[in-house]
């Protein structure tokens, strides 16, 4: 028997805590700043000119130094986030680098010169808020719970969304759309990106590239890459039956093109691959160079080729063959796409490396074309290549593709939009939802179900609930709790090294004979075969030990693959793992007595991982292994054990409480509800002067919650309030998931929330020495009191904080010189206003007036908060997808209550319960009952948390019923109800959605000036459209002249004079076509058709109006 | 309505430039240290205390009346 | 009374409303009975017996939404530097309850009105907070300073300080906390209470709640005996069933019906079935008014019994009026 391990969730809470829960994105910046922009630089160290032989530049010792800020006057000062974001600042910080150069002859060096500004990942190991602790955290207006991982540009905060790509370097089989088959890889280098297929059509093999105008048969390509005897290619492929079979037709092809010894098969390809315009002279030659040049760094470029011997590269492509031959016979073997192990994730890391690796060419390339310009003029002052270089060029190139989201890189012929988006801050969890959020690259648009759907080998990396609805269904997903991403790790050379003296046989020692033999094993690492050996367990096995001792990276994952006959080591970055703890012999090698030391603090979860009692699999290894859901679970073969089950789902959906008792959907509704639930989105939410904010005056930790709810901070920053509820019909107002509100509840601050909003100016300096200016109020000379418009304004001419701001009031009484151009210096020095309204239809208060300085401007920043008290429209939810909205506000007497006296906050209608199926709902509301009688927080996590029996007891001890139906007394009459009602405390929350938001009318308003039409939309107080189907409605009711009051009386109607005689419009009473001005005619028409025919007359189309008496 | 009660305030005339009005320089309160700032206009945006360059309004004392419901 | 409201497994079999019997006043007056069960300063028990269910709910109804009381109203902030937004303050304010009888008080005709001694209260609450007050604080763990309701002072109006002294007309209890400061954070503010109903907003309510269950009446059909009866017991609030040892055996009674709250456990057992009649008695109201404390609860009593008679007065004339025309 195995011991039941106690408190396993507290692993979980450890792990979250001193990983953090969004270390994937932090992780993945700090190997960019630590090594790949070391790497970067050093790749592309040297700048030469074609000018000067002698003329060198050179980067050394790239640094990249703390967040700062220029002041102005060359003034830098290190800066904090919240700084930034109040100031629109970028949060970034210089790229230092040693130069060496050359300046007339002479070697100069120069150290920390900044190149550039690099913005800097908030919580990275170069941001201040690096390793500090909650009062430090404090004292800089941060918010201890945020979660960091994304960049402050210009003010707003970014995120560099990871990204789901097909796995780069591996082997796929596949069937392609017109179902041929074909065998696939992506190959990527740093450098270089290809993608080669060799496809089975009409009985033959033939390898295709983009770069070849044509498929070159297989055959001719072994032997380009200097295989020539057929007997050897076949040995490399393969002497099974099946492959001697196949592999027939297509040695007859190469006999047929007379094509047997290696240059033939290069000057065949040679002719075809693309864009080779070379004279005749000299062809031959060039052409093999190309050819040669092709092979080895174009086609299937992630396998390193040196001096031209190609054997890798055979052996790869006819394992590929191999395999395509074998998928042929055996459908079971063709892989699929969308399996996650041949998936990968984009982190902000490799993005922001892809970026720089391209700006700082460009970088350099500028660099080089001012040296080759100014080497050769002749000068004062001799060339001094410093001067050229010019910070912005990365600085600003990082910063927009920042910004926009738009990621060119033009090497790669990358052109991506939508990288970055803006962080979330509608509430707490949508701001952390979107750190673990996944975007793929999919279209959007294609009705494709594999994509979308869930992947067995998504399982405990992937959240099953999390994605949205709609389009993006599938495509957009979440990590889960647990999930942790692969950064690139550093000890390749070190597990090569591993893997030769655990008795891997390298490739090109022997014949190839012996490739294929049922007891070899190839060894493939990180897409290269390194070697084969025969002792494959044995093998993996070791290699296991030995990273369990910490001879390398935990993070490298190892399996075998019996349908490859390979073993496979990867460590990539991007690839999904997730801990699990360790089970040898039947018996988690982690007890009791290790997770008691974890409590007291005597060791680390990090302990754990370094002596191996948990270990990181990915989704490849996790194919080797048996892993247990616990401890009951385990059998002798056991290798794994789960740590806890609730880890399978993402940061949203641990929310939800008792979420496996609900039907799935509903789970997904939950996780995109809890992101529209306001709360308090962080704790420094007062000093965010943000465009749009909600709160909640009065969150409660939820009564029943997740053991994942604290790892989370969800229960710090919660959203939502414990409600009393009735499940009953109550008055009609309650149908199509409406809900009762209890009028006295509201009253007491139920559902109480405001909303924060910001408005901005820039006081600018002008050219011609102006500069914009703030003036004080306009005083009625009457009342002495300033004028309606003005009433909000102090002395300063900016609103008083804690002031009421009416609509069309003033907020900042800012004046704009009327010149401003250098040219009328001294010209007229006036002032025009330009002021700043407050427009909406309810009032709100002055919460507070920042102002600051940037470089070039003054920044005045207004935030006007305006509270909101539930009212009929607005949208609440429980944490179990159902959402409704306030059908009625009902007075306390009219309420129903309980023999106790308690009366709810809020009665929710039990149709809502039979077709949605969210019993956890049901579950959430005995235990939140049991939990306020017995005053303590109930457990409603996924897969485990309190048993409804359990709970039925606790009810029983403290005299409710066990089923948690009540006694009600109506109310209205008095009696007690027929029927039992079930009630108790439900977690809910208010939406965003509110009806002062959204309320909307309008008689008269502001029209279009194109076509003077009603504007549209509630902003622009537009009409209310009477659209086609509407309009279908009149006519089909015949209601002509309510038609034409509709859509033409009320909207646009203009009266034209029209000739009867030629049919256009004729202007004042005078037909100018005819010359006449009897035959004019008054009509009156929609203005948008008088348009459109004089439109068509500018093109050159004579629309003609036939006019006909009323009465014929 | 609105011609009648034109001439009972003030209009900024052409001459009328901001530097003209009266103004009281009001008090604003640094971000970093709370120190209390006396600004004019165009004084450039930076604490006395400690040179940190956001400023917020302090609040003055005036009567603002709320509904306590 | 004939008719019980039975209460079965799953639902309530009633029959309450459903038969019209004629009233009769002899015989009303002749049942009826208001027995006191227990009262505190703040909380009424008693039992309304021989009473329609509609008139005992008026009573409640009109206890929850029309018997006025005061409280604060208007919040004229002057300075609020706190965390605490001013509307928040202003709303948490007017939740306070205060101890001013507010029959003493008129409604106020005209909202806009001037204050005055008849019909307002005026506060005010001015504080600042100090490093020095934070230091002074005797529990070191808080990081901020606590304003409670004891920092609001009266201020009388007119001949208000002739009639009442701050302990008639002050907050009701001290130590309700308000607002939270940090060094340098001020409130100043003038708070003005009025007299109003609590249908208007739910701070006028007088009572914390109100209301009435009916009697309980529970029947041994059976005779239950041994662990069956110790579990009978478990079913049931303490001292709703006795237990009484009879040859060694024990045989559960029942003790005391009223205690009984309706948790109906007993229908989760099998071996009970259609051994219990659970019953209420339909024209028994246990009653409860708990006061916030500005008047005393059957004072309250009272006045929603005034209120309803005035009701009850104003539809008959307004009925007779109509019969006129």
């Amino acid at each position: 028997m195995v011991e039941v391990l106690r408190d396993k969730e507290f692993l979980v809470k450890e792990y979250l805590e001193t990983r953090g829960l969004y270390s994937h994105h932090i992780n993945s910046f700090n190997a960019f700043i630590d090594s790949d922009l070391k790497k970067i630089i050093q790749q592309n160290h040297a700048v030469r000119s074609d000018a000067d032989p002698n003329f060198y530049l050179h980067f050394k010792n790239v640094s990249v130094g703390h967040p700062q800020v220029d002041d102005g006057f060359n003034v830098t000062r290190n800066v904090t986030p919240q700084e930034c974001r109040l100031r629109d600042l970028t949060y970034c910080a210089p790229i230092y680098v040693d130069i060496e150069y050359v300046k007339s002859g002479m070697k100069y060096l120069r150290k920390g010169f900044i190149i550039g500004r690099l913005p800097i990942m908030l919580r990275s190991n170069r941001c201040c808020l690096y390793q500090k602790s909650d009062a430090e955290l404090a004292k800089m207006k941060e918010c201890i719970y945020d979660s960091g991982g994304y960049f402050i540009v210009k003010g707003t905060e970014k995120v560099i969304l990871m990204q789901e790509q097909p796995a780069k370097n591996k082997i796929l089989v596949e069937k392609d759309s017109n179902g041929v088959p074909t065998v696939q890889v992506m190959s990527s280098t740093v450098d270089k990106k290809s993608k080669t297929n060799i496809i089975f059509k009409k009985n033959l093999i033939y390898v295709c590239h983009n770069a070849l105008e044509e498929n070159i048969p297989f055959v001719i390509f072994m032997k380009a890459l200097g295989v020539c005897s057929d007997q050897l290619i076949l040995q490399m492929v393969g002497t099974e039956f099946a492959i001697m079979n196949q592999m027939y037709p297509c040695f007859l092809e190469g006999s047929k093109l007379n094509i047997y010894t290696q240059k033939q098969a290069l000057r065949f390809i040679g002719d075809r691959i693309k864009k080779m315009g070379f004279s005749s002279e000299d062809y031959d030659s060039r052409v093999i160079t190309e050819v040669h040049d092709f092979l080895s760094t174009v086609i299937l470029a992630h396998i390193p080729v040196t001096n031209t011997n190609y054997h890798m590269k055979a052996i790869y492509t006819s394992i590929m063959v191999r395999r395509l031959i074998f998928s042929l016979s055996n459908p079971d073997l063709f892989d699929s796409k969308d399996y996650y192990g041949n998936k990968c994730l984009d982190l902000p890391g490799s993005f922001l490396s892809l970026l720089f690796d391209d700006t700082f060419k460009r970088f350099t390339f500028e660099l080089k074309s001012v040296a080759d310009k100014n080497i050769p003029k002749v000068k004062a002052t001799p060339f001094d290549i410093i001067k050229y270089i010019r910070t912005d060029t990365i600085t600003n190139a990082l910063v927009f593709a920042i910004q926009t989201g738009n990621w060119s890189i033009k090497r790669f012929r990358m052109e991506r939009h939508g990288v970055t988006q803006v962080l979330t801050r509608l509430s707490y969890l949508s701001a952390i939802g979107m750190m673990t959020r996944v975007n793929s690259q999919f279209e959007k648009s294609r009705k494709v179900s594999g994509p979308r759907s869930l992947q067995p080998s998504q399982f405990g990396m992937l959240c099953p609930s999390d994605t949205p609805e709609g389009e993006a269904c599938g495509l957009i997903k979440n990590i889960s709790l647990l999930a942790h991403v692969t950064t690139e790790s550093e000890d390749d050379d070190a597990v090569l090294q591993l893997a030769l003296n655990l008795g891997v046989e390298p490739v090109g020692l022997y014949s190839v004979d012996g490739l294929h033999e049922d007891y070899m094993y190839l060894i493939i690492f990180n897409g290269n075969i390194i070697g084969s050996t025969n002792k494959c367990i044995d093998f993996v096995d070791k290699f296991r030990r030995c990273r369990r001792k910490g001879i390398f990276s935990k993070f490298i994952s190892i399996y075998i693959s019996e349908r490859h006959k390979c073993i496979y080591i990867n460590s990539g970055d991007g690839r999904l793992c997730r801990p699990y703890l360790v089970v040898e012999k039947g018996q988690p090698l982690l007890t009791n007595a290790h997770i008691d030391d974890l409590k007291r603090g005597y060791c680390t979860f990090q302990d754990f991982i370094d002596q191996s009692l948990i270990e990181f699999i990915d989704v490849d290894e996790e194919n080797n292994c048996l892993i247990a859901y616990n401890e009951e679970k385990i059998v002798p073969d056991t290798t794994h054990m789960e740590m806890a089950p609730f880890s399978i789902l993402g940061i949203c959906a641990s929310v939800i409480p008792f979420p496996h008792h609900n039907q799935s959907p509903r789970n997904t509704y939950q996780c995109a509800m809890g992101k529209q639930a306001i709360g308090t989105i962080a704790l420094n939410y007062q000093h965010r002067i943000d465009t749009l904010q909600y709160n909640l005056w009065y969150t409660h930790i939820p009564m029943v919650h997740s053991k994942a709810v604290p790892m989370i901070n969800y229960d710090k920053l919660p959203a939502g309030q414990n409600a009393t509820i009735a499940v009953m019909s109550y008055s009609g107002y309650d149908i199509e998931d409406a809900i009762i509100l209890n009028k006295a509840s509201v009253d007491r601050g139920f559902g109480r929330g405001g909303t924060f909003r910001n408005s901005k100016c820039f006081l600018r300096h002008y050219p011609n020495q102006m500069m914009d200016s703030i003036q004080g109020p306009i005083i009625d000379n009457a009342t002495k009191k300033p004028i309606y418009k003005h009433r909000a304004l102090e002395n300063d001419g900016i609103a008083a904080i804690g002031q009421p701001v009416f609509d069309k009031q003033v907020t900042i009484n800012k004046a704009t010189p009327k010149t401003i151009t250098v040219e009328d210096v001294g010209g007229d020095r006036g002032f025009k206003e330009t002021p700043l309204y407050y427009k909406g239809y309810d009032p709100s208060y002055v919460d507070k007036v920042m102002i600051t300085s940037n470089s070039d401007c003054f920044l005045i920043k207004e935030n006007f908060r305006q509270p909101r008290r539930p009212e009929i429209g607005d949208k609440f939810s429980s944490r179990h997808g159902q959402k409704g909205v306030v059908g009625l506000i009902v007075d306390q007497e009219d309420m129903p209550f309980n023999e106790v006296g308690i009366c709810p906050d809020l009665i929710m209608n039990p149709h809502g319960f039979p077709s949605r199926m969210t019993v956890g709902k049901l579950i959430e509301l005995l235990a939140g009952k049991a939990g306020v009688l017995e005053g303590k927080f109930q457990d409603g996590s996924a897969f485990g948390g309190a048993t409804v029996t359990d709970i039925s007891n606790e009810l029983q001890k403290h005299n409710y019923n066990y089923l948690g139906k009540d006694v009600l007394y109506c109310g209205i009459d008095g009696r007690p109800m027929e029927a039992y009602i079930y009630s108790g405390p439900v977690f809910y929350q208010r939406l965003k959605h509110m009806v002062a938001d959204k309320i909307h009318a309008r008689s008269r308003g502001p029209r279009v000036l194109l076509t003077r039409q009603p504007t549209e939309g509630r902003s622009k107080d537009g009409g209310l459209r009477m659209g086609e189907m509407e309009r279908d409605c009149l006519i089909a009711y015949g209601a002509s002249m309510l038609i034409i009051e509709r859509l033409m009386l009320s909207s646009d109607v203009v009266e034209m004079d029209v000739c009867k005689l030629c049919g256009l419009f004729s202007y004042s009473g005078w037909c100018h076509m005819c010359q006449k001005s009897n035959s004019v005619c008054r009509i009156k028409m929609p203005y948008a058709c008088k348009l459109l025919f004089q439109e068509l007359q500018a093109m050159s189309i004579v629309p003609k109006i036939s006019l006909k008496k009323y009465c014929d | 309505m609105r011609i009648l009660r034109k001439p009972s305030y003030r209009m900024i005339t052409e001459a009328e430039t901001p530097d003209d009005a009266p103004k009281k320089a009001l008090i604003y309160i640094c971000g970093a240290c709370q120190a209390e700032n006396e600004m004019k206009p165009k004084d450039p945006i930076r604490c006395r205390e400690c040179g940190y360059r956001i400023m917020y309004k302090k609040r003055t004392k005036r009567l603002v009346v709320f509904n306590a419901r | 009374m004939d008719n019980p409201i039975i209460m079965n497994k799953y639902s309530i079999e009633r029959t309450l409303g459903n038969e019209i019997k004629p009233y009769n006043y002899d015989e009303f007056v002749k049942n009826f009975k208001i027995n006191i069960i227990s009262r505190s300063d703040n909380d009424l028990e008693f039992d309304l017996v021989g009473i329609d269910v509609a008139v005992a709910n008026s009573l409640r109804r009109v206890i929850i939404s029309e018997v006025p009381s005061m409280a604060i109203e208007k919040v004229h902030i002057y300075q609020n530097t706190s965390y605490i937004l001013d509307e928040i303050l202003a709303h948490r304010l007017g939740l306070i309850p205060l101890k001013a009888d507010p029959r003493q008080f008129k409604m106020k005709e005209d909202e806009n009105s001037e204050p005055n001694e008849h019909d307002s209260l005026v506060y005010e609450m001015k504080i600042k907070c100090t490093k020095k007050d934070l230091d002074a604080l005797a529990h070191k763990q808080f990081i901020s300073f606590p304003v409670y309701s004891k920092h609001i002072k009266w201020l009388p109006l007119g001949n208000q300080k002739d009639i009442f002294t701050e302990k008639d007309v002050g907050i009701i209890s001290d130590d309700i906390l308000i607002a939270k400061l940090r060094p340098g954070q001020e409130i100043e503010l003038k708070m003005f209470a009025v007299k109003g109903v609590p249908k208007d907003h739910a701070k006028f309510q007088s009572v914390c709640t109100a209301w009435y269950r009916m009697m309980p009446n529970i029947k041994l059909l059976d005779e239950i005996k041994g662990n069956d009866a110790v579990l009978l017991q478990s079913c049931f609030p303490k001292g709703v069933i006795g237990l009484k040892s009879v040859k060694g055996v024990l045989i559960a009674f029942v003790e005391d019906s009223r205690k009984d709250n309706s948790s109906r456990n007993v229908f989760r057992y099998k071996q009970f079935d259609n051994k219990i009649l659970l019953s209420k008695i339909q024209d028994h109201f246990i009653f409860t008014i708990e006061s916030v404390g500005a008047m005393d609860p059957s004072l309250i009593f009272l006045e929603a019994l005034n209120i309803l008679t005035r009701k009850v007065n104003s539809a008959s004339e307004s009925a007779l009026n109509q019969t006129e025309i």
